[in-house]
């Protein structure tokens, strides 16, 4: 059973989403973008920047929720806060909003992702000088997030005997999803294996394909506690917070996570358990997931660190007939990428039975942070506790 | 207008870790060590996260380790490397220093950058390799490994 502290009437609710279109140049700030996707979450909601009085956003978006509140005209934050670790912030970002609106700390929280990671270049091409775990890296070529999955990638290739096969099939499922999805940058571009296997390398053992999009993009979500949201004249099907939980395991390193005892686990593992025994579900529950892919490895290894599978299994597991449906939108890897943001935007619209890949009857979605930083997950419910 | 070099990015050393950089000017590598309860540890740091105790000793290695894992870098990567690509990057497991890898380049015997995708050079996990010096195009002095 749970044991987390459970008060219905708070639970929190999403009850606006926004995405801007993708853009390979959206031609507008961070800040503009970020501005325009939370008061597209809020009309969505019926709500206005006077109902907000909490913001949450990654540590690596640059306007601070300070900036955002005063270009939105939000008169008071009671809450407020960030979460680090790049691609691993979504859900513990989502996490932080819901936390606060259970104690009652604030009623409406906004959170949104802005990047131009398309336009606004590359972050890993301007760090020159190399700093506390990055001098035993940087200066030595590991300076892309691609190149330190590529060192974990081969590990769990040779451990599991996973091919360049199995991570194709992910790239082309998920192509295949985002070619449904009119909004997804790769909406027009199909994918075949014989496309994958002939894409050129990045860092061996992983080519083009094996990596996310660079993009453009703007999403936001609104949370409410579920006592506002039932006087709410909602004009779409709320999505209810069943449980979040994060976690980094020991020893932990972001992105470059090959130091510690067992490289065949990542942070995911030790989220997992959490999050079973706070949303008191298990795998059987859940009937569509939105997984965190940066890279495509990081697929197979979710299903097998939350028990989908077993150990080993993922890419087995991916190939087969029983594999549950995944990253509808085209995910991080066809749709865009926004850190993450659009799987939990994509999860939202599975409980509003509104994706361009949707799955019938969903009752729980899960969706994730990356797996190969400090990290997240939550389920998102069609009912309430 | 002048056109500075591309330079690779520069390691900037702090207090912990002050005197491995010390160590690698002088071609030696060295690794923490637990006085207390004798674990070996990597990256640097103040504390030993076994036994919490924090004195921790700089032990010279011999640098001889194995493969545990490989990459080779292709297109697009900073501009300092854009013309030495292929290149292999390894993380190697040192010997006689339980647990401990590190991340070093693939060099010839004489520490000169190798411009391979390692098939040439048969890399395989679990390979041993030799510990290596390599000079960077900035001047810096690196800890690099050779089959």
């Amino acid at each position: 059973m749970s044991g987390v502290i459970r008060t219905p009437g708070r639970q929190p609710v999403v009850v606006g989403l926004h995405s801007l279109p993708y853009s390979k140049d959206i031609g507008m700030t961070e800040r503009h973008t970020g501005a325009l996707a939370i008061q597209g979450a809020l009309a969505d909601a019926g709500l206005t920047a006077e109902d907000v009085d909490g913001i949450c956003r990654y540590v690596w978006q640059p306007t601070t929720e300070m900036e955002m509140a005063r270009v939105l005209g939000v008169p008071n934050l009671r809450w407020f806060g960030a979460q680090d670790y790049g691609g691993g912030a979504g859900p513990p970002t989502v996490a932080l909003a819901c936390a606060a609106i259970e104690l009652g700390l604030a009623d409406c929280i906004v959170v949104w992702r802005s990047r131009n990671r398309s336009s606004g270049g590359r972050p890993w091409a301007g760090q020159m000088l190399a700093e506390n775990q990055d001098q035993f890296e940087r200066p030595f070529g590991i300076v892309r997030p691609v190149d330190g999955i590529a060192l974990l990638a081969r590990i769990w290739m040779q451990t599991w005997g996973w091919t360049r096969e199995d991570f194709g099939r992910v790239a082309t499922t998920v192509r295949g999803h985002a070619n449904r999805n009119p909004m997804a940058m790769m909406h027009h571009k199909t994918m075949t294996m014989d496309d994958y296997m002939a894409s050129r390398m990045i860092a061996e053992p992983l080519c083009l394909f094996d990596n996310c999009l660079e993009t453009d993009g703007a999403l936001a979500i609104v949370l409410v506690a579920a006592e506002r949201a039932r006087d709410m004249d909602l004009s779409n099907k709320p999505a209810y917070v069943s449980g979040y939980a994060l976690g980094s395991g020991p020893q932990v390193y972001a992105m470059t996570n090959y130091y510690g005892d067992d490289l065949t686990r990542s942070p995911n593992a030790f989220v997992a358990p959490e999050l079973w025994r706070n949303t008191g579900l298990k795998p059987g529950d859940i009937d569509v997931v939105q997984i965190y892919d940066a890279f495509t490895p990081q697929v197979p290894l979710f299903f097998q660190e939350f028990g989908f599978c077993g150990e080993g299994d993922g890419t087995a597991y991916v190939a087969s007939d029983e594999c549950l449906t995944y990253n509808t939108s085209g995910g991080g890897l066809s749709e865009a990428y926004v850190h993450g943001f659009n799987l939990i935007v994509e999860a939202v619209r599975q409980v509003r039975g509104v994706s361009s890949t949707q799955v019938a009857e969903v009752r729980h979605c899960l969706v994730t942070g990356g797996n190969v930083v400090p990290t997240g997950a939550m389920v998102l419910s069609k009912e309430p506790w | 207008m002048s056109t500075a070099p591309p330079l690779p990015p520069k390691p900037v050393a702090d207090r912990d870790t002050q005197p491995f950089w010390d160590a690698v000017a002088e071609h030696r590598l060295v690794v923490q060590r637990c006085d207390s309860c004798a674990a070996w540890i990597w990256q640097p740091r103040p504390i030993c996260p076994r036994c919490h105790g924090d004195a921790l000793t700089w032990t010279e290695v011999s640098g001889a380790g194995r493969v545990a894992s490989w990459t080779a870098l292709h297109p697009p990567v900073l501009a300092v490397w854009a013309d030495k690509l292929p290149f292999v990057i390894l993380l190697v497991e040192l010997d006689g220093a339980p647990g401990v890898r590190m991340i070093g380049q693939l060099v010839d015997d004489a520490g000169e950058l190798l411009r391979t995708n390692g098939d040439g050079e048969g890399i395989a996990m679990g390979a041993p390799v030799a510990l290596r010096w390599r000079v960077d195009e900035a001047g810096q002095t690196l800890p690099a490994w050779t089959l």
